[in-house]
């Protein structure tokens, strides 16, 4: 068997410059496979992680017994909710983990009545992750000490008419459905660039909050935030086995619209990605049996030394995985050191676009990201189908007469 | 030169199984652009189309002072004698249907759960609510008459768990600037395919809500349906007085234009890595069969053939092979886009906000700009592609090349 691989991987070296021109071009085109992969998560990223962390986070821990009233936004104080948070920060995957009271509620004025929901924050540590700190436009952001002051979005304030300063009613039932009411100040309006979004999220200091509904010292959720989009399944598992009394549920089931909008999306991305690999491979096997064919008469000779049909193509086999792995390996390199450069300095759009500003929600540089499985993935493809294109030709001439073979031109 | 079509198309054919492959590959490249552009021209269409039909129309008339951020239904930003203003429109020959809107804000309680909605009075019989009057899944359509009924979306019905029949609590903000709130019984349930749009609004008879919500015989606006859109802006100016202010359906999804902008900018990219990939397919294959050809290069120079000719000959056969690709490809990308255009692509609630409205379903759309642009850029590459393998085979010594090495 080694024998085999020995010779083969001679044979690899031979033909210097085949190898190089066949390895390059594998090379190339699975660089540009990752490179593609990686701008495909850049964009998940920037179309959807400011969304999710608007909308609150990528999980969410809540009492026991909240998902089956979930649609009510009921005021159910979680147990603990130092004890979540420590657990999820300690989780290298975590950015941050900050109690929150959730519930929905009414704003009036002067200009009339709109159902909102109310939430309540820890601002530092939000501050971190959501848009709501970076866009804002008047007045300032929200601290924790504030008392009586709330955040608004545009949307809203343009539809109450009212400024950084003026007064608003906060409605909303405390536990037992005993209605609570309180004036409370605009200190800042936030401009995402979405109003539907805007009109109907309205924030203040969780110590605001645990006043207004009587719930000192208590939250009705833990959020925590991801470094990235789809660590969720191994961060919930992770945590759940230390945290049993919670339930904790990510931002797909909490959001299924968005969940199911971006997996469409980027099922057609796939389906993309996959026509290209199926083109890419046309192009190597296409290379590596012309490689091949153009030694039908080596194989004669090794016929004629006695090698058998078998053991030929077993040479030849070896030769295409050989080639294959230098090609992916390249390819595995090049497209890596592509992802990592775009990674870091991200990429500007501002080149076939007119427009560098988008709304608030989608960034207009992509950051690639690094897509360790997806280069296994087309290492393994590259390989597999370098063997099957060297093997194909190798058997059809192995099986010619060895005098025949020799007379191939 | 008819000579050199001959020679390649010989050389192509004595190796037809590479030629074959060479050839898919390119076509499957083209195919693969066609199909890509096709669906992000669908995608951002059929989002301009449904929000056009459903929410901004091709043209809305509005008082001068009227704010649609704000939706307040005090009197100075109103329509007065809304129907009058609509049907001198309607008269206009560009001119499919004008039909006058009242929008205000409200919220929807039903058991313990409120939801913030956009209340809209529309004038039932116009042929403006089509789309909601088709997309009716139970129960019944509003008529002009009715002073108690509602008309809500299917998301809405859902989470507040509301059948036809059912009554549900309305509180409306009036032109006073007080509210209001009034019992009223659901009369249907429609479903217009765009879950973003169908969970945020309620219909009310136009009268019903001039009525509650304190307009008297006003409306917020006159929304317009064209026969053909690009008459927008001459149609605004010919209604425009100083009392009202035009909106033409591009200034009224600017959001969407920004958001096509951003998907032409991904689509950019996107293109460049799949014409890469082809075009290393296309180099690479032209590489090895200029090297496995080396001895017939050498009898060619030998022959007298200059270099000039020798490169001719070699782009002449990409020619045929990129002229071959391309059109089979060409063809695939059609038939995919075609079907898909027919069959569309579900996609769930596209769409998170109500300025950007897009069908459940993308329904593929090639155009034939677009596709000749990505035909020719596919075979402009292609030849470009050939260019080096042939020179390479053009400058080999007759000698060497002769002995193969």
């Amino acid at each position: 068997m080694i024998v085999y691989l020995r010779l083969a991987w001679r044979n690899v070296w031979r033909q210097r410059r085949r190898t190089l021109l066949i390895a390059i071009a594998m090379g190339i085109i699975m660089t540009l496979l990752v490179f593609y992969d990686g701008l495909l998560g850049g964009f998940e990223q920037a179309i959807y992680n400011n969304a999710i962390q608007l909308l609150g986070g990528n999980i969410q821990a809540h009492a026991l017994g909240y998902n089956a009233k979930a649609a009510r936004k009921p005021l159910l104080p979680i147990h603990n909710p130092n004890r979540v948070i420590k657990a999820a920060e300690s989780h290298p995957d975590v950015i941050v983990a900050s109690q929150r009271i959730v519930t929905g509620g009414m704003v009036t004025n002067r200009e009339g009545a709109f159902a909102v929901s109310i939430i309540g924050i820890e601002p530092e540590k939000e501050a971190l992750i959501t848009p709501v700190a970076k866009t804002i436009i008047q007045g300032r952001y929200l601290q924790p000490e504030d008392g009586d002051a709330i955040v608004i979005g545009k949307g809203l304030a343009i539809a109450m008419n009212v400024d950084v300063g003026d007064r608003l009613t906060v409605v909303s039932n405390a536990r037992n459905t005993q209605t609570r009411q309180r004036t409370m100040t605009v200190i800042g309006i936030y401009d995402v660039g979405v109003p539907s979004v805007e009109k109907t999220m309205i924030y203040l200091s969780l110590a605001a909050a645990q006043r207004l509904f009587r719930l000192e010292g208590q939250a009705t959720e833990v959020i925590i935030s991801l470094r990235r989009i789809g660590q969720e399944p191994t961060v919930i598992r992770a945590l759940s086995q230390d945290l049993p009394e919670y339930e904790l549920s990510s931002w797909e089931d909490s959001f299924p619209e968005l969940k199911e909008t971006m997996e469409l999306k980027t099922s057609v991305m796939v389906m993309i990605g996959v026509f290209m690999l199926g083109i890419a491979s046309i192009g190597i096997f296409n290379s590596l049996m012309m490689a091949v064919f153009e030694r039908t008469r080596e194989i004669g000779i090794l016929g004629a030394l006695g090698l058998r049909p078998f053991e030929i193509s077993l040479i030849f086999l070896f030769e295409g995985v050989l080639i294959g792995l230098i090609g992916a390996s390249l390819g595995a390199i090049l497209g890596t050191l592509l992802n990592a450069f775009f990674a870091y300095y991200g990429m500007d759009y501002s080149a076939f676009t007119t427009l560098t500003e988008y709304t608030a929600l989608i960034s207009g540089r992509i950051y690639t990201q690094l897509v360790p499985h997806k280069i296994m993935q087309h290492a393994l493809t590259v390989a597999i189908i370098s063997a099957l294109a060297a093997l194909y030709p190798a058997i059809e001439a192995s099986r010619r007469e060895p005098a025949q073979a020799l007379h191939y031109v | 030169m008819i000579h050199y079509v001959k020679l390649a198309y010989r050389n192509l054919g004595r190796h037809r199984r590479r030629s074959i492959l060479s050839g898919l590959a390119l076509a499957l490249g083209t195919a693969l652009l066609l199909f890509i552009a096709a669906f992000f021209e669908g995608e951002m269409r059929s989002a301009m189309e449904t929000t056009i039909r459903l929410n901004t129309g091709h043209l809305q008339l509005q008082d001068a002072d009227y704010d649609p951020d704000k939706l307040s239904v005090a009197w100075e930003y109103l329509i007065e004698k809304p129907e009058q203003v609509a049907a001198q429109i309607q008269t206009l020959d560009a001119v499919a249907v004008a039909a006058p809107r009242l929008i205000a804000n409200g919220i929807v309680s039903a058991g313990d759960e409120a939801v913030g909605v956009q209340i809209i009075g529309i004038a039932p019989e116009s042929k403006a609510n089509d789309p909601y009057r088709d997309g009716l899944v139970e129960g019944q359509f509003l008529t002009a008459e009715d002073r108690d009924g509602i008309l809500i979306g299917y998301p809405l019905a859902n989470s507040l768990g509301l059948k036809p029949g059912d009554r549900l609590s309305l509180l409306v903000n009036t032109a006073n600037g007080s509210v209001d709130e009034q019992v009223f019984t659901v009369r249907g349930i429609f479903s217009t395919g765009t879950t973003a749009y169908d969970k945020g609004v309620v219909f009310l008879s136009l009268a019903k809500a001039q009525v509650f919500s304190g307009a008297g015989d006003r409306a917020s606006l006159i929304f317009i349906l064209l026969n053909d859109r690009e008459q927008a802006e001459a149609v605004a100016a010919a209604i425009r007085t100083p009392a009202y202010q035009v909106k033409t359906w591009r200034q009224m999804n600017e959001l969407l234009v920004l958001v096509n902008d951003f998907s032409n900018a991904y689509l950019a990219v996107i293109n460049l890595i799949v014409l890469g990939v082809t075009a290393t397919v296309i180099v690479n294959t032209l590489l090895m069969s200029v090297f496995e050809r080396t001895r017939e290069i050498g009898i060619l120079a030998a022959i007298g053939m200059k270099r000039r000719q020798i490169i001719a000959l070699f782009l002449t056969e990409a020619a045929l092979l990129a002229l071959g690709g391309v059109a089979f490809g060409g063809a695939l990308g059609w038939a995919l886009s075609a079907y898909f255009g027919e069959v569309g692509f579900y996609f769930g609630d596209l769409g998170m906000s109500a300025q950007m409205l897009m069908q459940d379903r993308i329904y593929t759309v090639l155009t034939l700009e677009a596709a000749i642009n990505l035909i020719l850029t596919a075979f402009v590459i292609t030849l470009l592609a050939a260019l080096y393998p042939a020179r390479m085979a053009a400058r080999m010594e007759p000698v060497e090349a002769l002995r193969g090495k």
